[in-house]
């Protein structure tokens, strides 16, 4: 395959210069222990990226090292660059995947996965950390025997989960647009202004009919069960948040069940599928699955605290979204503990702007933000832990990747956008 | 007397009848027997309206299979059954499934989902009827029907497996009407309200994508990954016909080919993917599954392709007594092709558009002149034959359920020609 192609190891000189990259792989983990040094490239060093992109990016997301003879260093690292090279291959090949045979629809779908508007790539970065996690390794390079080929086989589909991962929340995120009059998504103006909401339905189908396509590709029955799952839940989510009672608004176990159904299903289970494709037990698939639930739900509540506490420019939707456009959240719910009074304003509604600064009144007062906060630390630890709960590994890529999700974590609930 | 009338349309069965239909005298013979079916001859609105790529508006329109267990008459010296009754008890058995099937504990998503399986509302049931015949022809006996369980019990036999096939099959072609509802801003389907009408687009796209969902889920149940890949194609290729037709520049409009591609995605793909997956799931060799693709996709372009006829035709023999409620949609058919290829000056009045009506009575009167109708039935007529000589094809058996499954399957292919609604 194409990633054997121009590939030298260079085991013993050491390099001072980021341009000399070079990987080396370490076929067992004694010899990992031998090779100490490490430093991570970050998509900011561009000299670096240049001199690797003759090479395969599909190798180089995780673990660019370069040996040193010195001793072991803790670096700091940015998870996303640790899978930052095959992100881009993900995403190309995801560009390359939606063009249809009608190009007008195409161009629909690629409108999401434009350069700039594609969000943080928050999911594929998961699962694909996820699969270096769970003991799934770029393969050798040099080495063209049948097992690489399969390792290569194994972590082509794994990518293909983040792929699908990525067509079905878009396909949500576009059927949601048609249907919630959003103008601003991603910071630009929407899919359904731009072109219409039938373009928009159509486009959305377009991405799960592709999904679909890929995912029977895999041969995997359970699989295409998980994320037919998550289709479900996506849209049972959505239709939860559109036809809430006034008791329900008020319950804080229908805001988590429909917070899960609308944000986490998609990581957890993802999180599960890329478990079991990689042939883990399904304790470890569960823990997968644990992982990326929790932080799916820490995700979602840090996110409502921002809408209320972030900045327009940086959340990229006006901030009070959620209220002004009814969505009562973990905060107000929980204000709505300490101050029963404020029940009969959510009753009420929010058309009325008044009602917003009532709330936002007893929302001051109240402890939701930070109960809310807590909250998102309880499940981010939660998840942690599923991470510190998979069998242990010597290998330093499956180690790295292990404590970058864990990182993970912690970003979600300290981010401010 | 219905022996007088079959053997009438036994005459007309192969002439490219634009007369009045025998099929109406027929009918009107049997129409005295009793019913054993609850669907039966009730006059819901069509399956043929699901073919077609125009908005639902006329909901009479439809094909009126008098449905009984006495629709039975002697005709050279073979027994002629109503393919509809061989598996109608199978088909109620699939109805209870497919609405368990869609059950959730939203109620809006609920009763949005389940709207167009419920009784009175489930259209003709061409596809599951056509899916059961064609697992009986391919030498797999019913055997006791087990009952409406819940839908997400793994199916142990072949006979459940097939069954699921045809539940499947309905639910991404009812997940598939709901979306285009939404695209042509329809307001009826199947004689009711359509959905998105009754709910708002929003839900209605919303019910579609669940169905879909839960398609893929019974899908994935049957751990068969060849199937599963012949009906994501299916998804895939109803979406790419529906964008093809959508937004069709210039040139494709005028294309007899593109318009054959169009139809086979939009039509002919879910019927041709589901016969060979019946095929497949009985263990069958790729040639059988090959044939019962061919009769699938076959029958699906003859459908299609009087549909279109009927646009124009509708119940009289004469032009521009159809709903013509392709051509007022700007969708071009089959039959105007062939009147382009011979009056090429009707591209010019094509190129136009049809806001117009004034476009439209000349389109009309091209027609008239040219022999487009008339092609378009023998084309029809062309691939109901290929269809018919798909289940000759067969490896041989002696089973009498499999024999009359098979005649069935042929019988299906000329009713298909045959109607005039």
């Amino acid at each position: 395959m194409l990633f054997c192609r121009g590939f030298s190891r260079i085991s013993t000189t050491p390099r001072k210069s980021l341009l000399g990259f070079i990987l080396s792989r370490p076929t067992e983990p004694s010899q990992s222990l031998l090779s100490n040094q490490y430093l991570y490239s970050t998509i900011k060093v561009c000299g670096g990226r240049k001199a690797f992109s003759w090479s395969l990016p599909s190798l180089l997301g995780i673990g660019r090292q370069i040996h040193h003879s010195s001793s072991v260093i803790e670096e700091q690292f940015d998870p996303f660059s640790l899978v930052a090279e095959e992100l881009s291959l993900v995403a190309n090949r995801l560009r390359a995947m939606v063009v249809a045979e009608v190009p007008k629809l195409a161009s629909a779908a690629e409108y999401f996965f434009k350069v700039g508007v594609e969000g943080k790539r928050f999911r594929p970065t998961v699962l694909l950390l996820m699969a270096t996690a769970l003991n799934v390794h770029l393969p050798e390079p040099a080495a063209a025997s049948v097992g690489d080929t399969l390792t290569t086989d194994l972590r082509t589909r794994l990518q293909s989960i983040a792929e699908i991962t990525e067509m079905i929340h878009v396909a949500s995120l576009l059927h949601d647009d048609v249907l919630d009059d959003a103008d601003k998504r991603r910071g630009i103006g929407s899919l359904n202004a731009v072109m219409g909401n039938k373009l928009a339905v159509l486009a959305g189908d377009f991405l799960l009919s592709r999904a679909c396509v890929s995912l029977a590709a895999l041969k995997n029955t359970e699989v295409v069960s998980l994320l037919a799952t998550v289709v479900e839940h996506l849209v049972t989510g959505e239709t939860m948040q559109m036809t809430t009672s006034s008791e329900q608004r008020c319950s804080m176990e229908y805001y988590m069940q429909k917070t899960y159904y609308k944000t986490a299903s998609l990581i957890s289970n993802s999180c599960k599928a890329i478990a079991l494709l990689a042939g883990q037990t399904a304790e470890v698939a569960m823990l997968a699955f644990e992982y990326g639930k929790n932080l799916g739900l820490a995700f979602q509540l840090i996110d409502d605290v921002l809408d209320f506490t972030g900045t327009s420019a940086s959340l990229g939707k006006g901030s009070l979204s959620d209220i002004r456009h009814g969505i009562v959240t973990a905060p107000i719910l929980f204000a709505m503990e300490e101050f029963p009074q404020l029940h009969s304003v959510v009753y009420q509604g929010f058309d009325n702007p008044e009602n917003i600064d009532i709330v936002l009144e007893y929302l001051g007062k109240s402890h939701g933000i930070q109960m809310t906060r807590e909250l998102a630390m309880k499940h981010a630890n939660l998840a942690a832990a599923a991470i510190d709960s998979l069998p242990e590994s010597n290998d330093e890529n499956v180690i790295k990747s292990r404590r970058a999700l864990v990182d993970l974590t912690q970003r979600v609930i300290t981010r401010n956008k | 007397m219905a022996r007088a009338a079959l053997l009438c349309l036994l005459r007309h069965r192969t002439a490219a009848a634009t007369s009045t239909s025998p099929l109406s005298t027929y009918r009107c013979q049997l129409k005295t027997s009793n019913s054993k079916t609850p669907a039966a001859g009730v006059g819901r609105a069509s399956f043929c309206r699901p073919f077609s790529s125009k908005a639902a508006v006329n909901d009479v329109i439809g094909m009126d299979f008098a449905n009984t267990d006495s629709g039975v008459a002697v005709m050279e010296g073979k027994e002629r059954l109503d393919p509809f009754s061989l598996v109608a008890d199978e088909l109620s058995v699939i109805a209870s499934r497919l609405r368990s099937m869609v059950v959730v504990e939203v109620p809006n998503l609920a009763s949005a989902a389940e709207y167009f399986f419920k009784i009175g509302v489930e259209g003709k049931r061409f596809r599951p009827t056509v899916l059961l015949l064609m697992a009986t022809a391919l030498n797999v006996h019913v055997p006791e029907l087990p009952p409406a369980g819940v839908g997400d019990t793994l199916p142990t036999d072949l006979r459940t497996c097939q069954q699921r096939i045809a539940e499947i099959t309905e639910m991404i072609h009812v997940a598939s009407l709901l979306h285009d509802d939404v695209l042509d801003d329809a307001d009826k389907r199947r004689g009711v309200g359509s959905l998105n009408a009754v709910t708002g687009n929003k839900l209605a796209v919303l019910a579609g994508d669940f169905l879909l969902s839960r398609a893929c889920l019974a899908l994935a149940s049957l751990k068969n990954t060849e199937v599963v890949t012949l009906i994501a194609t299916v998804v895939e290729n109803l979406v790419t016909g529906e964008t093809m037709q959508l937004t069709t520049a210039s040139k494709q409009r005028f294309s007899m080919e593109y318009y054959m591609q169009k139809t086979y995605n939009k039509t002919a793909s879910l019927l041709s993917n589901s016969c060979k997956s019946i095929a497949i799931l009985a263990g069958h060799t790729a040639e059988v599954a090959m044939l019962a693709f061919e009769y699938g996709k076959n029958l699906g372009l003859a459908f299609q392709l009087i549909d279109d006829v009927l646009d124009f035709t509708g119940t009289s023999a004469s032009l521009g007594k159809g709903s013509l409620s392709d051509i007022r949609h700007g969708i071009i058919t089959a039959p105007i092709l062939f009147a382009m290829e011979e009056f090429p000056q009707l591209r010019a009045v094509v190129d136009q558009g049809f806001d117009n009506p004034a476009n439209v009575d000349i389109a009309l009167e091209y027609l008239g002149k040219s022999s487009g109708i008339q092609r378009t039935k023998e084309l029809a007529m062309k691939h109901a034959n290929l269809a018919a000589a798909a289940i000759d094809s067969l490896p041989e058996s002696d089973d009498e359920d499999v024999i009359r499954s098979r005649q069935a399957l042929v019988d299906l292919t000329q009713r298909v020609i045959t109607r005039n609604k």
